[in-house]
């Protein structure tokens, strides 16, 4: 009975914990959903870069990142998937028309010069460019759509503006001439960017410098036509420019802000071309009708479950249908922990994984009832009833885990979802379909009034009956 | 009232052998259609190409008078370059009313989608813009989608099948498989009759409702073996038709009540839920009828049919050990 008593204890506990995380943790709806634009961007060789890695995938990713950012879009969700494929997600997007526009192609990364006597102007394009940037932050977490729009166009014609104070070197130092750029600490806490030039580009990188050495003017890092970096040149470079390559971007970096630069760079230096391979928009109002109509089919589909349970298996049903809400529950706040967003797939695994936990209950309950059957106490009915249903219940939640783990390490997407969602509902409802309702359910049996064979099997026989009662 | 499954077990392996060899047919008469090319009606997910979907917007006042004629959309098309698409004109769920037009078409890029719909939009009427969706699908993404959830399927295979001869016996582990590839074979061939018959699609979501429907297939099996296995530890020489006999019977009541319990979901969500479930829905309706029928008179049959042919009914004492010491 004290074993009793420490769990029921557990269950309150975790079941006030899921209702505390439940009601802090939001659960994010997917782009199917919610409405939206889903894009997959496929980064293909090139006779330069025969195969891709992880080190160019970042880099290009940083590229497209610069580029979704630079429509506006709230909330915009951008990850690698696989070894050559970027996902972007944009909620709220029914036509994606802008951001394939300014997705598809090579990025465009050059160093150029900056004209002259235009310093001041400089100055102040960067400042209001920092102010609009800081503001494009706030709005963003507002939902206030035309002050993002209208910002960014601000934005838009401040780096027009400042690109135009900038012009190209003759030819131009171009992105293919970079090898390599990549944060690395200097003194202290600082840390600054190291790039390198092949041959030509370092020539080409010499010549700039010796130009603009000592003067004041900058030289302008653009990255498809933004703005990423403005470093000046000191003056001991007048006579021969920075020569051999190799240089430093220093500056007060943090090791967060210096990688970022050297990634920005290196995607920028990539000879990549991407191309758009997956188009999907989900209109808004459709995600709509499809969520509130699955969730309300789900819900009545539960509702019916539970009815059944009770009209078939009398109390122990009862106790089931009590231990099912602590599923939910527990499975919506261990959803919740995760971080899992919310799929169509993924409400279809957790609405099945609902029927192993009933099924779990009901191979006990068919036990008990054989038990009770077969002339054996109320009570040793209820403990054979867990005890050997046990060895069916782990043997199917086992294979059932073991598909689902094929299914989220080699499924992509979709799949993925679906799995995950489905092997943690199917963890949790061991806990729930068999600690929980063994728990509850002794509970039960030490209050007379339920401690009686027929509250647990309707039609006994006679015989059985009087002798179960004693 | 006692099932002896065992007793007619030509019959329930002629139904299975009945339904599966019809959807075999119907896939290879898919294969050749030259409209199709796959045994099964495979969708966009699968071979690439454009999805247009648009929705008149009703609020605007005469926009829907006039019932929109298919053989407009299809001038259009035409005129467009795009004769070859597939255009279906789409029912609203909640009025009934024919405002939607879906297109399936080869790849589009970005103008040629927007020279249709402002065509269509000159000819049909306002399309609703939060209603409108496309999908865009490269071809060489779908082919990764497939064999990545073909390769997730074979791994999943291999993972039960030592994982239940661990638990079980080898034997019991193939046969559990059989079970399950019939439980497979019977979906997707009934799925290919619907292609052909109605033109039904499967989707990504189709290959997860494969995966699903082997997970409960596994475990519907895997109770009855469960049981068949407690049973011959208390009687390891028995009849093992009997025994399994009673083994299906004893869990008769759990394979019905659980199949019933999940078919209420299910049904729920095929007839009210959202239309990209629908057919999700259903062929997890049908696989996991499937699964059930097959655990039962199946899976069980061929065990007892393969241990009365090679006289194992007593072998299982031996691996009498390996059961305890991991039930416990």
């Amino acid at each position: 009975m004290q074993r009793q008593r420490s769990l029921l204890i557990l269950i309150l506990v975790l079941i006030i914990a899921a209702i505390t995380v439940i009601a802090t943790i939001p659960i994010p709806l997917g782009l199917d959903l919610r409405g939206g634009s889903q894009l997959t961007i496929q980064v293909k060789t090139s006779a330069e870069i025969p195969t891709i890695t992880e080190r160019e995938l970042e880099g290009v990713k940083k590229v497209v990142e610069g580029r979704i950012n630079g429509l506006g879009v709230s909330e915009p969700l951008i990850q690698t998937v696989g070894t050559d494929k970027i996902l972007v997600q944009l909620p709220g997007v029914n036509d994606p028309e802008q951001a394939e526009r300014v997705l598809g192609g090579t990025a465009q990364l050059e160093f150029r010069t900056q004209k002259p006597n235009t310093e001041t102007q400089l100055f102040a394009f960067q400042t209001s460019r920092a102010e609009l940037k800081v503001k494009q932050e706030e709005l963003r977490k507002s939902a206030d759509k035309a002050a993002i729009v209208k910002n960014q166009e601000d934005l838009q014609k401040n780096n027009q503006a400042i690109a135009e104070l900038f012009e190209s070197t003759k030819p131009p130092l171009i992105g293919k001439y970079l090898k390599d750029a990549y944060g690395e600490p200097s003194q202290g806490n600082n840390w600054h960017v190291a790039i390198r030039f092949d041959q030509e580009g370092g020539q080409l990188f010499a010549n700039l410098t010796k130009n603009l050495a000592g003067t004041g003017r900058s030289i302008g890092v653009f990255l498809d036509n933004e703005l990423i970096s403005a470093p000046t040149v000191g003056i001991e470079f007048a006579a021969a420019g920075i020569s051999g390559g190799s240089a430093i971007i220093t500056g007060r970096f943090t090791a967060q802000q210096a990688n970022d630069l050297g990634v920005q760079l290196r995607g920028g230096a990539l000879p990549v071309p991407v191309e758009i391979a997956e188009i999907r928009t989900v209109g808004a109002t459709l995600g709509q009708d499809s969520i509130t109509s699955s969730i309300y089919a789900g819900i009545g589909g539960l509702i019916l479950v539970l009815i059944f349970m009770v009209v078939y298996y009398r109390l122990p049903g009862l106790i089931a249908d009590i231990a099912l809400l602590i599923y939910a529950l527990l499975t919506w706040a261990t959803f919740a922990l995760f971080g899992i967003t919310l799929t169509l797939p993924g409400i279809a695994g957790f609405i099945l994984s609902i029927g192993m936990a009933v099924d779990a209950n009901v191979l006990i309950f068919e036990r008990t009832r054989e038990e009770l059957q077969a002339g054996k106490s109320l009570y040793r009915s209820i403990e054979s009833g867990f005890y050997r249903a046990f060895s069916s219940i782990l043997d199917g939640n086992v294979t059932t885990v073991i598909a689902c783990a094929a299914l989220f390490w080699l499924g992509a997407g979709l799949v993925k979802g679906f799995a995950l969602t489905l092997a943690l509902g199917v963890a949790v409802s061991m806990f729930s379909a068999i600690t929980c309702t063994r728990t509850l359910m002794f509970l039960a049996y030490t209050i007379p009034a339920l401690r009686k064979p027929e509250l647990f099997c309707p039609n006994l026989p006679r015989s059985n009956k009087a002798e179960v009662a004693q | 009232m006692k099932l002896s499954i065992n007793k007619s077990r030509s019959l329930w392996w002629a139904i299975s052998s009945a339904i599966i060899l019809a959807g075999i047919i119907s896939m290879v008469i898919s294969w050749q259609n030259p409209n199709i090319k796959a045994p099964l009606r495979p969708s966009l997910d699968f071979v690439g190409g454009t999805r247009l979907q648009f929705e008149r917007d009703c609020t605007k006042p005469g926009n829907c008078d006039q019932p929109i004629d298919i053989n407009v959309v299809r001038e259009v098309a035409k005129a467009q370059g795009l004769g070859d698409s597939s255009i279906q004109i789409v029912a609203d769920k909640g009025t009934g009313a024919e405002n939607g037009i879906l297109i399936r078409t080869k790849n589009l890029d970005r103008e040629q989608r927007t020279n249709l719909q402002n065509a269509l939009t000159e000819k049909v009427g306002t399309f609703d813009e939060q209603k409108n969706q496309f999908d865009t699908v490269g071809p060489t993404l779908g082919a990764e989608l497939f064999r990545s959830g073909a390769i997730a399927l074979i791994v999943s295979f291999a993972g039960i099948i030592i994982y239940l001869s661990f638990r079980f016996q080898l034997d019991y582990a193939l046969f559990a498989i059989v079970a399950l590839l019939h439980d497979v074979f019977i979906t997707a061939g009934i799925f290919s009759i619907f292609g052909l018959v109605l033109g039904t699609e499967v989707d990504s979501l189709f290959i997860v409702a494969l995966l699903t429907i082997t997970g409960f297939s596994v475990n519907d099996t895997v109770v009855i073996y469960d049981r068949i296995r407690e049973t011959l530890k208390t009687n390891p020489n028995g009849a093992i038709a009997d025994i399994v006999d009673d083994a299906v019977n004893q869990t008769l009541g759990r394979s019905i009540n659980t199949t019933f319990t999940t078919m209420l979901s299910l049904f729920a969500i095929f007839l009210f839920g959202g239309e990209t479930l629908k057919n999700f829905a259903l062929a997890l309706i049908i696989g996991f009828t499937a699964g059930a029928y097959s655990s039962i008179f199946i899976a069980s049959t061929l065990l007892t049919f393969w241990r009365e042919r090679n006289g194992q009914a007593t072998m299982v004492v031996s691996g009498e050990s390996i059961d305890t010491s991991a039930g416990n």
